[in-house]
């Protein structure tokens, strides 16, 4: 009789316990879509798929590291290190380059540029406007259609902002903060959004600025001549010159989507 | 070029087109439809379309059934060293062990289900357990288990490309994922329980002297032996599995030091088998086997099982693999590392064999002569159909799943 | 009427090997009373059903030395850790504290053969085919004991049919206690040479408990201490020889023929 109430006992438990487990990650998840965690999740989920290429450090390309991964899927909101390494060498102490011009592409540099190439700018009004940056804006130049957020919904942080689509890719842009969207334009205005952040003030800490912009840039050309050409050759470096407006145009054969998903981080 | 088909597949990495993957499954589909045929030729007339009869209770299929379950035990003891013990390294083949481990298990569960004569009271197990009962165990764990791998199994598949667009999917995954260590946990309790049992099966048969064995409060020798070979072959098996993978695909799946790893974790794990084995084999011989009136050389005196099984098993398939795996320098060297893993994995199959085949060959009444059995084309059929699902199922998972997370980043 | 529990018995047999002439008249009369369904013309000794099965050993030697015997092997009622009982998962087979029998229920038999592995004297039998009379032979048919099905185990359970006809009979004629010889198998029954004696193991006045002290009566595979309950009885040195023998007998090639 002692020998079947453990067995019993034992096989009730575990099934008792994978129950659980399973009941517990439903509610879980029903709780992270009720807070609104969910987009943020369905990101830090993805991110470890991208190739190793794509999530190197950001002080990786001011030299502070020879090779470092992003861990925290580019929110230096939540990095130790990033904020250690901030308070050693403050922004405003950094030298402010002398121009914007990175490889033939505009890089204002009073914008902020998030590494899904959105940039935000805080605008005077205390909204902040939210663009395409010189090197995205090329890729989904003369888009087939543009799907922008209503106005009034909420974007999230490293969630999606907008989407596009340009020949065969499903692009969906990475908003760079969050807030209430306010007004919606497009490629013809120059802007995309213009949103309300969160809090009253753009939290930018994990957005690229000054210094970072021109090595962040060279990385992506490398790896955007890479995602170009056929797999099995080098990558190729311009020495000189301006990309053209309309990057899809001039190369008929690439795998778009593969293009896109390099560049906008899409896992 | 973008189509339906590559909107399904895993970013980053190549796969072979539509039409080269359907000249792949073709063959296998069709060797599926002929096993399923050969099964369902056993399901509806009976078993007597088998060549098993009442001196082979247990043919082809219960042999292969233990063979594919200690060769799929590399799902659990990879989660166990993954999520457990924290070794990182095995995230490069985790998700491709607990596919083929759900392959294995699936697989030996519905060749078992044809295997009964009942397959409709297989409930009966559940409502009136016999607690004693090595079977019971079994199938209480395997039928446990075989649901902590589907569970394993659901957050790979979410995280297809297309799946995993949906939100609430990929959240689910996420909070699912956190609590993997509990999975891990709990399927290496089950795996530790129902790879010794399926051991104890033969160890408790006081029947038969030849599988009969002295051990540990209830659980006989076996029952522990049978762990340990398990938890060696595992990775052996994932070992050889990827590397075939790869070459089948003809692209490289995993870093180069993966493979190694791998190979020496099963040397690792051989040499105490080996060990105990022996110890275990010499007071077999010695005492266990002569206290029910049967000394040992007396089984080997049957063609074609000689003693050279014995060596076999011990050293060919047991030292040789281990005494291999654990030097750096031949584990690196590929062709090394893959005939010990073949080594390893054939000593498996060759110690399962032993225990169903060669113990039901050997007469245990004074009068009785040696038996033999081949399988019929039926039995053979239905185990062909096990093997066509597994390629199936994982030619899919890994057409359009992330089997080896590492692909992305070498297919550069 | 207040209930009294007959004295719990332990049935066994005694086979004396010397009577037994091998004729097989113990193998029909169970098939008939057991309702064992004939055999398929595919079967084949291995795939057909024999509750009772009568074995043929032969002393190995040359004309016109040769001598043959007979052992008869059923079911051997293993008394201790039943081989088959400890290892069915479903719990299918039970030994009867009230008569020691070991009952096989082959309705909740699963058909997964462990029992057959593991019982030692191979008196388990599998439904290979299902079972079916052809037209006419169902008037044959026993109506006291059930058949079976397809996929599931049978073997010998003493007749246990005949053990409740005769406990029916005796508590008509208000008796709780059988008499000796008042319930036997259809085995003992039929033979001609009165080779079987049948009775209850624990009852010092029965025959059966008297042969089975005697120095003559030996028990097959004893050494595997499943205390069997049919013992075997001869006076030919080379038949205990060739029976008793704890393990296989002889070296490949020289092993008795088998029936």
């Amino acid at each position: 009789m002692l020998s079947h109430i453990i067995f019993l006992g034992l096989f009730y438990t575990v099934l008792a316990v994978l129950s659980t487990t399973v009941a517990l990650s439903l509610y879980r998840a029903g709780q992270d879509f009720r807070a609104r965690r969910a987009e943020a999740i369905c990101w830090h989920a993805t991110f470890p798929d991208l190739p190793a290429r794509d999530r190197l450090c950001r002080h990786e390309f001011t030299g502070e590291f020879s090779h470092r991964l992003c861990d925290k899927a580019f929110d230096c909101r939540e990095c130790q290190q990033h904020a250690a390494l901030v308070a050693r060498r403050p922004p405003d102490a950094a030298p402010t380059p002398r121009e914007a011009d990175v490889f033939g592409l505009e890089f204002p540099l009073d914008r902020l540029y998030h590494r899904g190439h959105a940039w935000a700018h805080p605008e005077p009004d205390g909204t902040v406007t939210v663009g395409l940056d010189a090197l995205g804006a090329r890729l989904v130049a003369e888009p087939e259609a543009v799907v922008l957020p209503a106005i009034g919904s909420h974007i999230q942080t490293n969630g999606a902002a907008w989407h596009v689509n340009k020949r065969g890719a499903h692009v969906r842009i990475l908003s760079p903060l969050d807030g209430q969207v306010v007004a919606t334009g497009g490629p013809q205005d120059g802007w995309y959004l213009k949103v309300k952040p969160d809090g009253g003030r753009l939290d930018a800490r994990h957005l690229l600025r000054g210094p970072e912009i021109r090595p962040w840039i060279a990385h992506e050309m490398e790896r955007l001549q890479a995602s170009l050409g056929p797999a099995d050759q080098a990558p190729t470096m311009a020495d000189g010159g301006v990309p053209v407006n309309d990057i899809a145009a001039a190369y008929p054969e690439a795998d778009w989507d593969a293009v896109c998903a390099e560049i906008f981080l899409l896992p | 070029m973008p189509n339906a088909d590559t909107q399904l597949m895993p970013r980053g990495v190549r796969r072979s087109t539509p039409r080269q993957f359907l000249l792949w499954i073709l063959p296998w589909a069709a060797l599926l439809a002929f096993g399923v045929y050969g099964a369902g030729l056993c399901l509806v007339k009976g078993l007597n379309q088998t060549h098993m009869d009442n001196r082979f209770a247990f043919g082809l299929w219960i042999f292969l059934d233990l063979t594919v379950i200690a060769l799929g035990a590399g799902a659990f003891f990879t989660g166990f060293l993954l999520y457990i013990l924290k070794k990182s390294e095995l995230k490069a083949v985790i998700n491709s062990a607990v596919v083929i481990g759900f392959i294995c298990y699936s697989g030996a569960v519905a060749a078992l289900l044809v295997d009964v004569g009942q397959p409709a009271r297989f409930w009966f197990t559940f409502w009136h357990p016999n607690v004693h009962s090595m079977l019971t165990e079994v199938t209480f764990c395997i039928s446990c288990y075989l649901t902590v791998l589907f569970i394993e199994y659901i957050p790979i598949v979410l995280k297809n490309r297309k799946l995993r667009q949906i939100p609430s999917f990929l959240v689910f995954e996420f909070e699912l994922h956190k609590l993997m260590p509990v999975l891990a946990g709990v399927g290496t309790f089950l795996s530790f329980f129902h790879q010794g049992s399926l051991g104890g099966l033969y160890g408790v048969l006081r029947g038969r002297p030849f599988a009969f064995r002295e051990g540990f409060a209830i659980w006989p020798s076996t029952f522990f032996l049978f762990i340990l070979s398990a938890a060696a072959a595992g990775p052996a098996f994932i070992l050889l599995t990827t590397w075939l993978v790869s070459k089948v695909s003809g692209k490289q799946l995993v870093r180069p030091e993966v493979l190694p790893m791998l190979g020496r974790i099963s040397g690792v794990l051989l040499v105490p088998y080996i060990l105990l084995k022996s110890i275990d084999t010499l007071v077999w011989i010695d005492s266990t086997s002569p206290a029910r009136g049967f000394a040992a050389y007396q089984y080997y005196a049957w063609k074609p099982f000689g003693a050279w099984i014995l060596f076999a098993e011990i050293v060919v398939f047991g030292l040789a693999p281990a005494l291999i795996l654990l030097r750096r320098r031949l584990r690196e060297s590929p062709a090394w590392l893959l005939s010990a893993a073949t080594l390893v994995c054939l000593g498996i199959a060759l110690n399962r064999f032993v225990l169903t085949i060669q113990t039901l060959a050997l007469p245990t009444l004074p009068f009785d002569p040696f038996m033999s059995y081949l399988p019929s084309w039926q039995e053979t059929a239905t185990f062909l159909a096990v093997v066509a699902y597994g390629v199936l199922l994982y030619s899919f998972s890994f057409r359009y799943l992330t089997l080896f997370p590492q692909e992305k980043d070498l297919s550069c | 009427m207040a209930a009294i529990t007959p004295k719990p018995a332990r049935y066994g047999m005694a086979i004396d090997l010397d009577r037994c002439t091998g004729c097989g008249a113990c193998m029909i009369a169970c098939a008939a009373e057991n309702n064992v369904p004939p055999a398929r013309p595919e079967a084949t000794p291995r795939t057909g059903i024999t509750w009772m099965r009568v074995y043929q050993i032969s002393n190995g030697a040359p004309f016109p030395d040769s001598r043959a015997a007979f052992v008869p092997i059923l079911c051997q009622q293993c008394g201790k850790e039943t081989p088959c009982a400890a290892v069915c998962p479903q719990e299918a087979v039970e030994t009867d504290p009230a008569t020691g029998i070991v009952d096989q229920m082959p309705q909740r038999c699963l058909g997964c053969r462990y029992c057959m592995a593991a019982c030692p004297y191979h008196a388990r039998y599998f439904n290979w085919w299902d079972p079916q009379w052809p037209a006419g032979m169902e008037k044959t048919l026993n109506p006291d004991v059930a058949t079976r099905m397809r996929g599931v185990v049978e073997k010998c359970n003493f007749c246990h049919g005949r053990l409740h006809a005769a406990r029916a009979r005796a508590a008509a004629e208000g008796r709780r206690e059988l008499h000796p010889g008042e319930y036997l198998p259809a085995c003992v029954e039929a033979c001609p040479a009165a080779a079987i004696v049948f009775g209850d193991l624990d009852d010092p006045a029965s025959e059966v408990a008297r042969l089975a002290r005697d120095g003559q009566s030996f028990r097959i595979l004893e050494r595997l201490g499943t205390e069997p309950k049919i013992y075997y009885r001869t006076t030919r040195p080379w038949v205990r020889k060739a029976a008793a023998q704890p393990g296989p007998a002889s070296a490949p090639g020289k092993e008795p023929v088998h029936a």
